[in-house]
């Protein structure tokens, strides 16, 4: 059982470093992307303004809740696999 | 000079990678089950990591039981599998099913006369030399000896992954080169030159005026 523990610990590190790490890119894509499209706009609210509400539909949007995957993958492939070897 | 250092160092690299992959990838054998055994094994000196490491067996501990699975190849050489847990560790199989493995061979047992034929699905070498064997995943009875094994999707997604990897840090660390390195070793080599050619003058004056 120390062995399963060992897994879920360092995973569960290793994969919150990824996941942090990758939010932060995420967001810092997404506001240069609407910083471009304030520009290309016809700027009817400052640019401040323009930035955050957009950053504010992206924490409610499924993309932003994609990046879970970074959890939701690893341990599917690790049932996947734990299936695979020992029930077939 | 160099390139022989860096030609040596990449061929080591990609010579180690290679052998690691090869030992980690499950392998498929078509092979008669013979018999099945279990053998106090010493498990001492750098020939360890060839070996599991069970959940609970203590760091002290030099010697324990293994399991092993004899088999005969189609073309009759013979074949040693162990049969161990790799348990929550590497390489990530995640065989807890030892002993019904263990069972299941039991059962495949098969004599010369009467063969039946089965898939061992295994990973790691036999050396004989070092005493190692493949560990055995899973078995299957197949038709014959001339049965397919089935396309190797596992291999196929890992290796695949791991060429996009390699090809993305490749075509990065060369863009890095390309942009930021190149042009301050040609910066430097400019500037050398120049120097060159004020020291080469100012030891010009120190000649003999002829």
């Amino acid at each position: 059982m120390i062995a399963l523990l060992r897994l879920l610990v360092m995973g569960f590190v290793v994969l919150t470093v990824i996941y942090v790490c990758l939010s932060f890119y995420s967001r810092a894509v997404r506001r240069g992307k609407l910083q471009d499209k304030w520009e290309a706009g016809p700027q009817m609210v400052d640019r401040e303004t323009f930035v955050r509400r957009g950053l504010e539909r992206y924490d409610g949007s499924i993309r932003k809740k994609l990046i879970w995957g970074v959890y939701v993958v690893p341990l599917v492939l690790v049932a996947v696999i734990i299936y695979l070897t020992n029930h077939s | 000079m160099f390139s022989i250092i860096k030609w040596t160092f990449w061929i080591t690299f990609w010579v180690l990678v290679a052998a690691f992959f090869h030992y980690t990838l499950p392998q498929k054998d078509i092979v008669r089950v013979v018999n099945t055994y279990e053998e106090r094994q010493d498990l001492e000196g750098w020939t360890r990591m060839f070996w599991s490491a069970p959940d609970d067996q203590v760091a002290s501990l030099i010697n324990r039981d293994v399991q092993f699975i004899q088999a005969v190849t189609p073309e009759g050489d013979p074949i040693v599998y162990r049969n161990e847990d790799t348990g929550w560790g590497w390489p990530p199989y995640f065989k807890l099913d030892t002993a019904n493995l263990y069972t299941e061979a039991a059962d495949a047992v098969s004599t010369k006369a009467a063969p039946e034929w089965y898939v061992i699905k295994h990973y790691g070498w036999r050396n004989f030399y070092l005493s190692i064997f493949p560990n055995a995943i899973s078995l299957r009875p197949v038709d014959g000896p001339d049965a397919p094994k089935g396309i190797p999707w596992v291999n196929i997604i890992v290796l695949t992954l791991f060429a996009a990897v390699v090809w993305g840090i490749w075509v990065r660390w060369r863009r890095f080169r390309m942009r930021r390195i190149d042009p301050t070793i040609e910066a430097i080599e400019d500037d050398l030159a120049e120097k060159g050619g004020a020291v080469r003058r100012w030891l010009g004056t120190w000649r003999k005026k002829t």
